[in-house]
C-alpha cells in the first residue's frame, strides 16, 4: 500500500510539472488571445451553416444538431444495440419466466429502513422534476434527451436499491411496458427523422423544414423516452439474482 | 498571468488521475467501484471548469449513476474480491 501511495504522488508530480509546463512555460505554443480560425467559423456559423439550421437559440444545442446531427442519431442506434444485446443474451422462455416468478416470491422479504424510504420518496421526486426540465428544455438550455434520460435513469435505480426490484413492477413498470415505451421513444425519433422526407421532400434528419423547434423538440422527448426506458429494461433484467437464474437455467425445480 | 480556473482545473484532474490509479490497483472490486466514481465526480468538474455544461449532465449521471449501479449487479453475479496476479 505504501509504494501505492509512492506511485499515486509521483504521478501526481508528473502531472503538475506537465501543467505547469504547458500553461505557464507555453512550451506547446497553445493558448493566447488570437482566435484560430476554426474557433472563428464556429464563432458566425454556429447558429446557421448554408441555411440548414435545427433553430435552437443555444449554441451548444445549436453545434451539435448542425454539425453532429447523424453523430447522435447513430449513437441512439449504438445504444439500442446494446440494450438489445444485453436483453438477448439474459432472455428467457416464457416458463422460465413463470418459474422466476415463483422462485422471487419465495425469497425473504426485506426492507430498508423507514428514514431511507421516506427520503428517497423525496430524492426521487427532485430528480424527476430536474431531468425533465433538462430533456424538454434540450432545445433552450446545454442538456437534452440523452442527458435528462441518464437523470431519470438514476431515480429508477433509486427506487431499485432503496425498495425493491418488486415495487418497481407492483407499480406497472414491468420488462414489457419498459420495452415496450423504449420502442415509443424510437419510434417517435425515427417518424421524426423521416418525417421531413416523406412530409415536405426534404433529405433525412433536415429538421429545419418542420415547423418551428418541433423537429428539435420531437427529438429531445423522443431520447428521454428511449434512455430512460432502455436503461431500465437492462437494470429489471439483470436485477434477477443470481441463483434463481441459475436454478431457472439448469432446470432444478423441486417443490 | 495566473488563472484561477486553469489551477483548480490542475489540481481537480490531477485528483482525478490518483484515484483512478487506486482504483486499478484495489482488489476489492466494491472498494475500487466506490474510488472510479470519485474519479468520476472530479473528471466532471473538470467537464464543468472547461466549459462543457452538458457533458457534465450526462457524465455525472451516468458515471456516478448508472455505471456504478451496473458493475455492482454484475460484481453481485461474480465474486467481490480479485483474486490471483
Amino acid at each position: 500500500m505504501k509504494r501505492d501511495v509512492i506511485v499515486a504522488v509521483s504521478f501526481l508530480l508528473a502531472f503538475l510539472f506537465m501543467a505547469y509546463a504547458l500553461v505557464y512555460a507555453n512550451v506547446l505554443g497553445l493558448g493566447g488571445a488570437e482566435l484560430r480560425p476554426l474557433g472563428e467559423f464556429y464563432l458566425s456559423h454556429s447558429f446557421a451553416h448554408e441555411g440548414l439550421t435545427s433553430h435552437s437559440p443555444e449554441v451548444v444545442t445549436a453545434i451539435v444538431w448542425n454539425y453532429r446531427g447523424f453523430d447522435t442519431l447513430f449513437e441512439t442506434f449504438v445504444f439500442f444495440l446494446a440494450i438489445m444485446g444485453a436483453f438477448s443474451v439474459l432472455r428467457l422462455t416464457d416458463e422460465q419466466e413463470k418459474l422466476v416468478k415463483e422462485l422471487e416470491a419465495r425469497e425473504p422479504h426485506r426492507q430498508m429502513d423507514l428514514i431511507v424510504r421516506a427520503i428517497t420518496k423525496l430524492v426521487v421526486i427532485m430528480i424527476v422534476a430536474i431531468s425533465a426540465s433538462i430533456a424538454l428544455h434540450g432545445h433552450l438550455t446545454p442538456g437534452g434527451g440523452f442527458q435528462g434520460g441518464s437523470a431519470m435513469a438514476v431515480a429508477s435505480l433509486l427506487l431499485f436499491a432503496a425498495f425493491s426490484k418488486f415495487t418497481l413492477e407492483r407499480k406497472g413498470l414491468t420488462v414489457k411496458h419498459t420495452v415496450s415505451a423504449y420502442a415509443l421513444g424510437l419510434a417517435l425519433i425515427l417518424a421524426t427523422v423521416l418525417a421531413p422526407v416523406f412530409l415536405y421532400g426534404g433529405k433525412v434528419l433536415e429538421i429545419n423544414l418542420l415547423p418551428g423547434e418541433m423537429g428539435l423538440f420531437n427529438l429531445d422527448v423522443g431520447e428521454y423516452l428511449a434512455v430512460t426506458f432502455g436503461f431500465l429494461t437492462v437494470f429489471l433484467v439483470l436485477g434477477v439474482s443470481e441463483w434463481i437464474f441459475k436454478t431457472v437455467l439448469r432446470g432444478e425445480v423441486n417443490d | 498571468m495566473i488563472e484561477l480556473h486553469l489551477i483548480i482545473l490542475a489540481i481537480v484532474v490531477s485528483f482525478g488521475f490518483v484515484f483512478s490509479y487506486l482504483a486499478m490497483k484495489e482488489h476489492d472490486l466494491l472498494k475500487a467501484l466506490a474510488l472510479s466514481s470519485v474519479q468520476s465526480t472530479f473528471f466532471a468538474l473538470g467537464f464543468y471548469i472547461l466549459a462543457a455544461p452538458d457533458i457534465v449532465l450526462a457524465y455525472l449521471a451516468i458515471a456516478v449513476g448508472a455505471y456504478t449501479a451496473l458493475v455492482i449487479l454484475a460484481i453481485s453475479k461474480t465474486e467481490r474480491y480479485e483474486v490471483g496476479e
